[in-house]
């Protein structure tokens, strides 16, 4: 029975010394299962023949790139990402997966426009997955900044996080043109109006490629997969393969010395590499 | 039953016409504000002025984060005074904790309002968000901590600290009875209850103001994380945040408690003694976030990369100029003329009414200025500025948030008396001798608090962490009744009836103060 104001000393004890128990053993327990909640391989999904997962990565070759356009165009197609139109209303929220970034130095007669065809950079240390309040995007074991678009809230924290501004925010219900409802690619899901999507590095086409592997019993060959941009560029500039094969074409352009990647220095590590004989940045 | 409401304190109970009008007029812009926000569902998040971020772009956070910060930021006395009040035994504010604790309370749920509909999928996010947030983002934070844990907690200690003036209100047979008698759940003004209440509010106080400190600050960690953003990204946004929430809040508190004491003649109750204490809270907490402000910009424009200069230079020539030193300017007044009144010894209402309401448009305009700058003209690849100008339906909608505000507030005015009614403040709390319930409230109290910081503990390991949906779900449910349950024991701990013939109630307790001024 307790004796003045305060709590009792011996049903303090008691219950402090109980709250720190189930404290530690709540922190521990997880730990000790096998921490399955963090980063777990658990399940390393899309794995082909030879069980081992992949490190995607892209090279795009400045100096190859004459600025066509013909990769926007052709992820749009791929990737159903919906059409925009002209005018204020659609001014800033166009939705652009592989967006073409021109930029002019210099002042005229002495101009330089440079043209960057930017997907997302699909960073092994990104910013925007950290930020995301229900995992709607996460990084998985291929390190592809991968989306569940069911899942995707609206909040546009992952947006403001980007530092490439590679995340688009799908402002109205997307429409198309009734030419190209026919046209939409069955292999990729449309989204609903109110949530963020970008860029895939055309995901789909790496499931199907080593689903192909699995089935053929073989292992996935370097050129097995190929993006939608890389597929159509006529300069053959873009390049996706295995940053982690060292005999694939992505890794030994990665490490030449024409090569660089954005905002190296934020710490992101884009996966997404720049071959430019001249840039400055 | 006679209705006896005339004889409540404080216009309590007592419908007049000028009531009605004021909440017809606030339910007529509540309407407008639910139609734009209606328009906005159905027309898509695009009918705002909000745009991507990028070249020639935008800004995808606009006015609803803008005031969604504000609202939170007015929060923030409402428990500090209050919190300070309890544990420095500040007599002179004491009327005005209550007043402070509803404005609290209030406009969190207006800051949950704000978030909600900045969502471009609300629906899910109600249903998502308890079910798989993740402690790792900031906005889990925002969402178990400030809106759930503080508003809760702000909840909590709005009812017991008037749980006194609801008994003594029960006592009047009116048609809230059934409400006073409800909210005061047995409440006899006995030495013993007196001193739980005093013991239990202590440490209620005493643990609200980490939580206070938390909260806010994980505010400020939304933006100061972000690499990505300069003018965000820095170590000074915590910090800054708390301390703007304090000035906005002082602000509308000084404006708040200079109309209810004119509109509801409250002079003799709310004592001119009360506006030097806020004032002097306003000029100091003004003067460090000025120092921050100063502190910031010397930083960057002494040494900062060229490219968060772009961010500097858009709020001093830039498009963003005229807020940016309208926001200078009446930060500048809500130090200076609350220092005039401290220096002078004189605390003139037109001194401390235009140092109020400089102190929150220097606020809306500050979280303004500083949330759109960095989207539009913030990017670390120099992409071409964007601009933002916000659609007529964000502006219906927040003026909407507003006058649900009023209305609840109002409503709350008329339910419950907003200053104390049991004026016997200044008796000290007696040591009362121990019940034979005591040692059971004891167990139970302990049992709460335990099962609450274990919940919480266990809600927080079990949320999910990188891989998307592999923590336990509604994991987060668990975080926040936790927290709930921390606070709720303050309440087992002085709702669990004495049980004890020793304890004899005090002398009758003094009736309801005569009847004042309608509003």
């Amino acid at each position: 029975m307790s004796k003045g104001r305060g709590p009792d000393r011996r049903n303090l004890l008691g219950a402090l010394a109980a709250s720190l128990g189930a404290i530690v053993g709540l922190f521990v327990a997880p730990r000790l299962a096998g921490g399955r909640r963090n980063g777990s391989k658990a399940h390393a999904e899309g794995t082909d023949a030879d069980q081992r997962t992949r490190r995607w990565g892209m090279v795009i070759d400045l100096d190859r790139c004459t600025g066509c356009g013909a990769c926007s165009v052709a992820c749009r197609s791929e990737n159903n990402v919906p059409t925009g139109g002209p005018g204020d209303k659609w001014r800033g929220r166009r939705i652009d997966w592989m967006h073409l970034r021109r930029t002019t130095d210099g002042k005229f007669p002495n101009v330089r426009t440079s043209v960057f065809p930017m997907p997302c950079n699909q960073c092994e240390d990104p910013a925007c997955i950290r930020v995301c309040p229900v995992g709607a995007t996460y990084l998985n074991e291929e390190g592809l900044v991968a989306q569940i678009w069911d899942q995707c809230i609206g909040c546009r924290y992952c947006m403001m996080a980007c530092p490439y501004s590679r995340r688009y925010f799908n402002w109205f219900e997307p429409e198309w043109p009734e030419s190209h409802r026919n046209m939409l690619n069955p292999e990729v899901a449309t989204r609903p109006v109110g949530v963020v999507e970008k860029c895939t590095f055309c995901h789909h086409r790496i499931r199907n490629a080593q689903q192909q592997a699995r089935i053929d019993g073989r292992k996935l060959a370097d050129g097995d997969v190929q993006t939608a941009c890389q597929e159509v560029c006529p300069a053959r500039a873009i390049k996706f393969g295995d940053l982690d094969d060292p005999n694939s074409e992505v890794a030994k352009l990665a490490a030449s010395p024409r090569a660089f990647r954005m905002l190296e220095d934020v710490g992101t590590k884009p996966k997404v590499y720049y071959l430019a004989k001249d840039w400055t940045p | 039953m006679t209705d006896r409401s005339s004889q409540l304190p404080y216009g309590v109970g007592r419908l007049g016409v000028g009531f009605w009008l004021f909440m017809a007029a606030m339910a007529g812009v509540f309407g407008v504000g639910v139609y734009a926000y209606a328009h906005e569902l159905q027309a898509g998040p695009g009918s705002s002025g909000m745009r991507n971020l990028g070249d020639d772009a935008g800004a995808a956070w606009g006015m609803y984060i803008v005031f969604y910060v504000f609202f939170v930021g007015v929060s923030f006395p409402g428990i500090t005074l209050a919190a300070l009040i309890r544990l420095m035994r500040i007599r002179v504010l004491e009327p005005i904790a209550r007043l402070a604790e509803l404005l609290a309370v209030i406009s969190l749920l207006l800051a949950g309002l704000a978030v909600v509909a900045d969502l471009g999928r609300p629906m899910d996010g109600l249903i998502l968000l308890p079910k798989f947030a993740r402690p790792m983002s900031p906005f889990f934070g925002t969402f178990t901590l400030v809106i759930a844990g503080y508003f809760f907690a702000s909840f909590v200690y709005l009812y017991l600290t008037s749980r006194r003036d609801m008994a003594a209100c029960a006592k009047v047979p009116s048609r809230l009875r059934w409400l006073h008698r409800l909210w005061a759940a047995g409440y006899r003004d006995t030495p013993g209850e007196r001193s739980r209440h005093d013991h239990a509010t202590f440490w209620l106080a005493l643990l609200i103001i980490p939580l206070l400190i938390t909260a806010h600050s994980t505010l400020g960690f939304v933006f100061g994380i972000q690499v990505g953003r300069p003018g965000w990204f820095g170590t000074l946004q915590a910090p800054a945040f708390v301390v703007l929430a304090g000035v906005s809040g002082v602000g509308f508190s000084i404006l708040l408690v200079a109309l209810l004491r004119k509109v509801m003649h409250l002079e003799h109750v709310i004592s001119e003694r009360v506006f030097p204490w806020l004032g002097n809270f306003l000029w100091v907490l003004s003067a460090i976030y000025i120092y921050f402000m100063i502190s910031e910009w010397l930083t960057v424009s002494y040494a900062g990369r060229e490219i968060a200069k772009d961010v500097e230079h858009s709020l001093t020539l830039g498009p963003y100029a005229v807020p940016f030193y309208i926001t200078i300017g009446t930060l500048a007044a809500a130090f200076v003329l609350p220092l005039i009144g401290f220096l002078t010894r004189r605390w003139s209402m037109w001194l401390l009414i235009p140092a109020g309401i400089c102190a929150n448009v220097a606020a809306v305009l500050k979280r303004y200025v500083l949330v759109v700058s960095s989207q539009t003209h913030g990017s670390l690849l120099g992409e071409t500025p964007g601009s933002y100008a916000p659609a007529w339906g964000e502006y219906a909608v927040i003026a909407g948030l507003f006058a649900l505000g009023a209305m609840l507030y109002a409503a709350f005015l008329k339910a419950f008396p907003i200053v104390p009614v049991v004026g016997h403040d200044d008796e000290p709390i007696e040591k009362a001798a121990p019940d034979r319930a005591h040692g059971r409230r004891l167990v139970l109290f302990w049992a709460t608090l335990t099962a609450g910081i274990v919940l919480a503990t266990a809600g927080f390991q079990l949320s999910p962490g990188d891989v998307p949906r592999a923590g336990v779900p509604y994991a987060p449910v668990l975080f926040i009744v936790g927290v709930m349950l921390m606070f709720l024991s303050a309440i087992v701990y002085e709702l669990v009836p004495a049980k004890d013939a020793a304890e004899l109630p005090a002398a009758d307790p003094p009736a309801a103060d005569q009847p004042q001024g309608e509003s």
